[in-house]
């Protein structure tokens, strides 16, 4: 069974139609390019998955169960939301760490929140699960820096970190190092390619073609809200079927 | 001189119970007025919105009238105690609507100033909404709000000396008293006060500011 299930999804914003009919499937273990031209809806769609949008139509499913479903209300309700969206880890363009808190503080603080809440574990072991992580991210002498005195990879590698700590089934990357300089693009990439390695579902929206053939297991192609064409990776950017991904492709490799 | 001195520091207690009283309720009754004034619920936030325009749009010294005398004037009989108490108290409720406006503009621009993706990434970490108030953009806004809302607070220190038009003694009252017995000095003294209690206010938010500088 696949671990997530996204069906016929549709979204517009007032007579704009954003995403119609997204449907894709995912395998646990599985990672995802989805490549596209800006507005071709890739970042509105991982949005959806994040409930940072609230799709009009079509229903998406973890683990088999359906957690939204945009004609039955009871899948949509404030309270349940929270817990939902923890399936889904977003990783953002430019970061947004929090400032005022330290990179470790970052990665721990809303596991602590969580762990306050409902019981779990102690201050001391997520701390330790942070430092864990932002040294997987190669952070560890970083933890104590606040945001604003780290570069542009380190602060996208501490919000990588921060994500995972929430152990998320399936983690989302929207354009991760678009907002980077090309000489830290490299580090960042270089994280996700470790974790694809380590077989963590993800979904990664991303401009870096090369990187999306390399360490994804499917690709989509999106254009005008639609997916164009989807499958291997190889396949669909070596030898594209239809028009419309060629032209793209071709467009890219121009630039 | 010892008289006079002790005459002035009585006036000035009075701006200072003033000035405290006002923070005291202000500050907090700022923040109720900017969440309404944000509120998605459109009639609200006009009411509130037209609010903030009558009290920024009319004179303090207008409003401390109208508090002071209205109520009686109007036929809804007097609301304040006779006798010094009384007008404090009326000068009290005046400042603390008139600032509280100030403030909670202030404080909507702080909170919109925050970056829409704050929200966000703490949304998808799962957090509540006063979670992510409290625990990601409080700190943020109370940052960017700390400059103007030191500027209120210097501006409301002399404002308070506006009470005396209704016969609140305050400090300038007090010093006045004596231009007719052809004594300047009260009068610069009384300046004095007020230049020695914002430097003191101005020390203070320097090092609130600096206490924030650890982070951008």
């Amino acid at each position: 069974m696949p671990i997530l299930e996204v069906n016929h999804i549709e979204k517009h914003f007032g007579a704009t139609r954003v995403l119609n009919d997204i449907s894709f499937s995912l395998e646990k273990g599985q990672a995802m390019s989805i490549i596209g031209s800006s507005g071709s809806g890739k970042t509105t769609l991982l949005r959806c998955l994040n409930f940072l949008e609230k799709p009009d139509g079509g229903t998406i499913a973890v683990n088999g169960n359906i957690i939204f479903d945009a004609a039955d209300p009871a899948t949509q309700q404030e309270k349940e939301i929270r817990a939902k969206r923890l399936h889904f880890g977003l990783v953002f363009q430019n970061f947004n760490l929090f400032p005022q808190y330290t990179a470790l503080q970052n990665v721990t603080l809303a596991r602590e929140l969580l762990a306050k809440e409902r019981g779990g574990e102690s201050k001391k072991e997520i701390e330790e699960e942070g430092r864990m992580l932002l040294a997987q991210m190669g952070l560890s002498d970083r933890a104590s820096h606040y945001p604003h005195q780290l570069s542009g990879g380190q602060q996208q590698r501490v919000a990588i970190a921060r994500a995972l700590a929430m152990h998320p089934d399936i983690l989302c990357f929207d354009e991760p190092t678009s907002a980077l300089d090309p000489e830290l693009t490299g580090e960042v990439l270089r994280v996700i390619r470790e974790l694809a390695e380590q077989k963590t579902t993800m979904i990664i929206v991303t401009h870096e073609m090369a990187f999306a053939r390399d360490v994804a297991d499917q690709i989509i192609f999106m254009d005008g809200g639609v997916i164009v064409e989807q499958g291997d990776p190889h396949q669909v950017i070596e030898h594209p079927r239809e028009e419309r991904t060629r032209q793209f492709l071709a467009r890219y490799s121009e630039n | 001189m010892t008289v006079i001195l002790g005459r002035l520091c009585e006036g000035f207690l009075l701006n200072f119970k003033l000035f405290s009283l006002t923070l005291l309720f202000a500050l907090p009754l700022g923040l109720i007025i900017a969440f309404g004034s944000m509120s998605r619920f459109k009639p609200l936030a006009w009411l509130i919105k037209v609010f903030v325009w009558i009290i920024r749009g009319t004179p303090l010294m207008l409003q401390l009238l109208v508090i002071f005398l209205g109520p009686g004037l109007m036929g809804m009989g007097n609301p304040w105690p006779d006798g010094s108490n009384g007008r404090l108290t009326a000068a009290t409720v005046a400042f603390v609507i008139n600032y509280a406006c100030y403030f909670s503009e202030i404080y909507r621009g702080g909170i919109q100033s925050v970056p829409k993706g704050q929200y966000e990434a703490g949304e998808v970490l799962g957090m509540t909404k006063s979670q992510i108030f409290f625990k990601v953009t409080l700190l943020q806004v109370v940052k960017r709000i700390l400059p103007p809302i030191g500027n209120e607070v210097i501006t409301l220190v002399k404002d308070t000396s506006l009470a005396r038009i209704i016969s609140c003694k305050e400090i300038i009252m007090m010093a006045n008293e004596y231009t007719s017995k052809g004594l300047i000095w009260p009068l610069f003294s009384s300046g004095l006060f007020f230049l020695a209690f914002v430097g003191i206010l101005t020390v203070l938010f320097g090092w609130l500011e600096k206490k924030l500088d650890y982070f951008k």
